[in-house]
């Protein structure tokens, strides 16, 4: 696209330093491709709309056609090659956000003051934001959700300790460079991941004084689930393996460090491989990770991801023989998580079953369909607050729920985020109803419900709500109209519904 | 109710019948047709209202041991002034209530409920973790479990409404005022998280407000879980909207504090008195982590101890009328060191207090086992010892109070005692 003279040099300053967000918007909303208006409109009935709802935060009028031309299984496959989309729209939207790239040691500089102590805020409210606006505008959406799907796999809460900053590093460096790799090398990173360490207490597992907490939930949450085939016994021997493993407290603040000193150096037994001490200091840290090879391969493991992917993408009770054949494929490709997720989606997209949308997804989706412009910033994030969902503060290490049921209810923020998101109450957030409906060429108060009701439910109301909805609309005025037939649609049952 | 009442016994002949009801879903054929269980009725029990006071209170200078030396001895600046000390002013002065535990005088105002036997304290009270730190033992105590990785991530009172059907189907069964819904209200029970009850709206202006109402009734006019989730919640904002949250008149002359826990108090008695079907309400008053310059009779904690006071009395006398069907309890995640540190504040330490406030508390004693503050007496590095454990208190609010014995999922393994704080 054109760039004037004059935006060139405002875009020059704003990659070169840190232009405020208000400063180079109107700069970065054009090099990121500002979504326009959506083209081609989509068709009202879509049966590829529920399995699309299910791979996107919400999709977009361009998915919909996308799949309408190549297919379902086809899109698929591109999705999984992720690295072939472009993703240019986020990129530039990332740039205002310093603290994504920094290492944990920058991360405690930036923000500590001699004086007015440290800054806990603003490290996990930028994570918070970049994710958001990858859910929203990236076009790697399968990664996308793979990225969330792991991050509550291996839950990470910032208000626990120093990881308020260490969950930005471990973004970073786990899960989305393996949100699509090698199941293997995503454990084997999660392990050696500072924040892992201190959210699940191995800092502190000594020889002295085991600490069983990280050992127990990488074999009950991580890899074999609580029937995976473990004993408290196996629980106590990793623990013993795993003590030293452990984040510099120093210099280099916030890098792991394999610490000789708390490491218990006794023959350990884990999951009946006998582990021999480490001749050397420097190799007590093989001792545990030849568990966590042993715990990658595992059948149980194969089975356990297999099964979470299937209640992710599928339904929430998913069928044993799709959870077989997912697990057959994790074991015959050693964990390739593409291979895992291809299973899963080719042979289960045909029998998946409505999930209520979790706070996240329903906001996304709002925002995605509505082809908002948005900062993600903390009006966004008080609202999924107030919904109970705001990205990696789930306290507990089992993760958000995936299932529907502890989300159903709770309508009232959901309704008046409905509202203030049409009505553009939210600051930093805009969307413009009025012309999403001219764009649809809609003539009549009907046609509006139907071609709205088309971008945002892929399927028309039945016909006696569309009237009864008309007829409490039957005052709004024509630009009013689009308004609140947007919010009314975003807070309808329907929309609850992914 | 009779909109209600007909609803429900639609939802239970739909549940008995077992149908899907296909033919006017107002949504998508992709759409979930929900198996709805019958609903066992179970008659509810007390209105409860828990209010944690964040940060750790001091639980020495709130029930204060006015008859313990040592209490003196380790807080010659912060002590407060035993109910007869001539040299200081009688305003600052601990009031008496038994000979050895007193009021702080900030809580003066809970006196009147004192002497109707609708208040007292648990003290010594707390959990056993001794990690003193905020964020884990809040954690811990809002869920009712003994460690942060073990026993469900729902809170206790998530589990006490899950496990007590009462049929009650309000989506203000369970209300929580704060920025954030409370850890311990979270569960497979709906709840609401306010900032305010006065935010319980739509928003918009009223012309909009009114369609956007009138076209929620139309989508939401199903007859599957969600959509009468959403009538119910949809006659919660006519009913606020006609109550006038902002222009309720408490039935008090002792005014409500002018902060967002004062108002959060009396939005709750206006629910209470509404009767929209609230069964718990959840409200923090933050601030207590009072390293640095606590005060004694006045200062800083001292207004603390106001604004909770004020804010309870005015809250008993505006719900007197319902004190019989009332509980309240305050507490807080753990209490503070019993020296005074060098900042003229006191550190976190171990044992705290709970107070029990409604119409069938056992008054006119300070309850729990009194572990003392001598030398030998004090647990860990010169904390006031724990006697009672924090669920003993809740479980007994449970079982008396709220009508559900179902302790073994509400406190899951842990064997409670009942021990007499409640009628």
């Amino acid at each position: 696209m054109p760039l004037s003279r004059r935006d060139f040099l405002r875009l020059s300053g704003l990659v070169a330093a840190s232009a405020t967000v208000a400063a180079c918007t109107p700069v970065y909303r054009k090099l990121a491709g500002d979504p326009s208006a959506p083209s081609p409109w989509p068709t009202l009935t879509d049966s590829n709309f529920a399995a699309l709802s299910r791979m996107t935060f919400g999709p977009r009028p361009e998915e919909r056609q996308r799949t309408a031309e190549i297919g379902l299984a086809a899109w698929v496959e591109e999705q999984l090659a992720y690295e072939t989309l472009d993703d240019q729209p986020v990129y530039w939207r990332l740039q205002n956000f310093e603290t994504l790239s920094m290492s944990a040691n920058e991360l405690l500089d930036w923000h500590s003051d001699l004086f007015d102590g440290v800054d806990m805020e603003t490290v996990p409210r930028e994570l918070a934001q970049a994710t958001l606006i990858r859910q929203v505008y990236s076009r790697r959406q399968l990664y996308e959700t793979m990225a969330e799907f792991w991050s509550d796999h291996f839950n990470i809460s910032v208000e626990k300790e120093d990881c308020w900053y260490l969950k930005t590093v471990d973004d970073r460096q786990v899960i989305r460079p393996h949100a699509l790799g090698n199941f293997r090398d995503l454990l084997w990173a999660s392990a050696h991941s500072p924040a892992m360490l201190i959210y699940l207490d191995n800092q502190v597992n000594y020889s002295q004084h085991p600490n069983e907490n990280y050992a127990r939930e990488v074999m009950e949450l991580h890899t074999l689930g609580v029937e995976g085939g473990y004993s408290q016994q196996d629980v106590m021997e990793l623990a013993r393996c795993l003590t030293g493993w452990t984040v510099k407290t120093d210099f280099w603040r916030g890098d792991f460090t394999f610490n000789p000193d708390f490491h218990d150096w006794g023959a350990k037994t884990v999951l009946g491989m006998k582990i021999e001490p480490a001749s050397r200091a420097e190799e007590g840290v093989r001792e545990a990770e030849q568990v966590l090879e042993r715990l990658a391969a595992h059948p149980s493991t194969a089975r356990f991801i297999a099964a979470k992917l299937a209640r992710r993408f599928i339904a929430d009770d998913p069928s044993e023989a799709l959870v077989a054949k997912g697990s057959a494929a994790f074991a015959q490709t050693n964990g390739d998580i593409r291979a895992v997720l291809r299973t899963i989606l080719l042979d289960g997209l045909a029998q998946i079953q409505p999930k209520f949308k979790r706070p996240v997804d329903f906001v996304v989706s709002a925002l995605r369909l509505l082809n908002a412009h948005t900062e993600a910033n903390g009006q966004l994030l008080d609202y999924l607050a107030r919904m109970g969902q705001v990205p990696f503060r789930w306290p507990t290490p089992d993760g958000y729920p995936a299932i529907s049921r502890p989300w159903m209810g709770n309508l009232q923020p959901r309704w008046q985020f409905a509202m203030a998101l049409a009505r553009n109450e939210i600051e930093g957030t805009q969307v413009e109803a009025p012309k999403l409906a001219e764009h649809s060429g809609a003539r009549t108060p009907a046609e509006v419900v139907d071609q709205l009701s088309a971008l945002l439910l892929g399927a028309p109301l039945h016909l006696a709500t569309r009237d009864n909805l008309l007829k409490s609309l039957k005052d709004a005025d024509d630009t009013e109209l689009p308004t609140l037939v947007a919010a009314g649609l975003i807070a309808s049952p329907a929309f609850q519904w992914r | 109710m009779s909109l209600t009442t007909t609803r429900r016994q639609f939802l239970q002949s739909a549940a008995v019948a077992g149908t899907a009801m296909s033919a006017t879903v107002a949504w998508p054929a992709w759409m979930p047709r929900l198996a709805f269980a019958p609903k066992q009725s179970a008659p509810r029990g007390d209105t409860l209202i828990v209010v944690f006071l964040r940060g750790a209170a001091d639980a020495l200078n709130m029930i204060v041991p006015h008859g313990e030396e040592a209490y003196y001895a380790m807080r010659p600046t912060l002590g407060i002034a035993r109910p007869d000390e001539a040299r200081v002013k009688a305003n600052l002065r601990t009031v008496d209530l038994d000979g050895f535990f007193g009021l702080h005088p900030s809580l003066r105002p809970l006196l009147p409920a004192w002497q109707a036997g609708h208040f007292t304290a648990v003290h010594a009270c707390g959990a056993p973790d001794e990690s003193r730190s905020h964020f884990k033992a809040m954690a811990l105590m809002e869920r009712g479990v003994a460690s942060e990785t073990s026993g469900p991530a729902s809170g206790w009172i998530g589990r006490h409404l899950a496990t007590l059907n009462t049929g009650n189907p309000s989506p203000l069964r369970a209300v929580g005022l704060g920025a954030l819904p409370q850890r311990s209200l979270s569960g497979p029970v709906p709840i609401s998280a306010l900032r305010s009850i006065a935010d319980f709206h739509l928003g918009g202006d009223p012309a909009a407000l009114a369609q956007m109402r009138n076209a929620l009734a139309a989508l939401y006019a199903g007859d599957d879980p969600l959509s009468v989730v959403g009538q119910e919640t949809l006659d919660i904002l006519d009913t606020l909207q006609a109550l006038d949250p902002l222009g309720y008149q408490p039935t008090t002359t002792l005014p409500y504090p002018q902060t967002e826990y004062g108002m959060g108090l009396k939005q709750i008695a206006m629910l209470v008195k509404a009767e929209v079907g609230l069964e718990v309400a959840a409200i923090d008053l933050g601030g207590w982590d009072t390293h640095f310059a606590q005060g004694g009779g006045e200062g800083l904690m001292a207004n603390l101890l106001s604004e909770l006071g004020s804010g309870l009395a005015a809250l008993h006398e505006d719900l007197f009328d319902y004190a019989d069907k009332l509980t309240i309890v305050v507490m807080s995640e753990f209490g503070r060191r019993a020296q005074e540190n060098a900042s003229l504040g006191t550190d976190h330490g171990h044992g705290a207090l709970m107070m029990l406030m409604g119409g069938n508390v056992l008054g006119g004693i300070v309850h729990g086992t009194w572990p003392g503050l001598a030398d030998g007496q004090l647990f860990g590095p010169g904390d006031l010892a724990v006697t009672t454990d924090y669920r003993d208190v809740l479980a007994e609010v449970c079982v008396k109070r709220l009508n559900n014995s179902a302790l073994t999922e509400i406190f899951p393994n842990y064997t409670a005692t009942l021990r007499g704080f409640l009628k």
